[in-house]
């Protein structure tokens, strides 16, 4: 019990500092205004602008994944954390592509 | 000495599975959404009456409210902050404003699905916009709940003062809060910025 108020319980979310918050927020608000300058500046083709705005959207994923929901492999408990992260990933993966694969598939097959 | 340790271990470890647990509930939430953007994916690609979001879409108010949910993520951040320098008021002041910021982010966006209603892109206008008012809807009811439960703290902290329990419960929250945020990131990219091309 003394531990616990002393040391600060982490629960595998880290320790708080208001430095990595402050370089997440303006992160994330500079990745979201490229992705919206580069649909709405409309000087570029569709293949560019989805190039663009999902790689902005991958890297704020991973800079709100370790600024904010402070991901971290130092404490037992965030090393649990990511497996079952990456096991969700997984599934995710299979669920979307998937079915995405699948549909498309069909859609060939049966519409052309 | 032996017994003791085990003993202090498995408080902590108690503290620490209830917080895994609660993890695993936003993993499943996030298998969830993802079925849900599978199904707003496969059903945006053959639209058939030609009826699309593109033509009642405002990015504006979609970065207004990226802003919003990004700007409340961010006061929550100071408010978990000032909770581990035991500043109850302060803790309670940045809840507050971080109630503001998603209460006007659920404002717009309520205001933005009135607005498409009216204007002829319903929700029973075909799958499109169904699985659009699905997806969108989901995550603004689960940004209802947060704010809900944002409301409970403020309540509950002068009562309860910080303590171990209410320092768990403000982590539960704050991964709550942070994943709906994360899963906004994909709202706006996939559903808004993709359907205005």
């Amino acid at each position: 019990m003394e531990h616990q108020d002393a040391g600060q319980p982490d629960y595998g979310t880290g320790q708080k500092k208001l430095g990595i918050y402050l370089i997440g927020v303006l992160s994330c608000s500079i990745l979201t205004l490229i992705s919206f300058w580069a649909v709405l500046s409309s000087q570029f083709t569709k293949g560019q602008i989805f190039l663009i705005i999902y790689s902005a959207a991958c890297i704020q994923f991973f800079v709100q994944l370790i600024c904010f929901l402070r991901l971290n492999t130092q404490t037992k408990q965030g090393q649990m954390n990511i497996m079952s992260f990456i096991f969700t990933g997984v599934i995710l993966t299979s669920i979307i592509l998937g079915s995405l694969w699948i549909m498309s598939n069909l859609n060939y097959n049966m519409m052309s | 000495m032996h017994s003791e340790m085990t003993v202090h271990e498995h408080h902590l470890d108690s503290n620490s599975t209830d917080v895994f647990g609660f993890w695993i509930y936003i993993m499943t939430d996030c298998i969830l959404f993802g079925t849900l953007f599978t199904t707003f994916l496969v059903l945006n690609a053959q639209v058939q009456n030609g009826i699309t979001l593109k033509t009642y879409l405002d990015l504006y108010d979609v970065l207004a409210e990226t802003f919003l949910l990004l700007g409340s993520n961010f006061t929550f951040c100071l408010a978990i902050l000032s909770l581990y320098q035991n500043k109850l008021l302060r803790v309670q002041a940045w809840l507050a404003l971080t109630f503001l910021l998603g209460a006007s982010f659920v404002f717009i966006e309520v205001n933005e699905f009135i607005h498409l209603a009216t204007e002829g892109f319903s929700w029973d206008l075909n799958g499109h916009a169904s699985s659009f008012f699905t997806l969108v809807g989901t995550h603004g009811l689960h940004v209802s709940f947060g704010l809900l439960w944002i409301l409970m703290m403020i309540i509950q902290l002068p009562f309860l003062k910080i303590t171990p329990i209410t320092k768990r419960r403000m982590t539960y929250l704050g991964l709550f809060w942070n994943f709906l945020d994360i899963v906004w990131v994909f709202v706006f990219t996939i559903v808004y910025l993709m359907g205005a091309l």
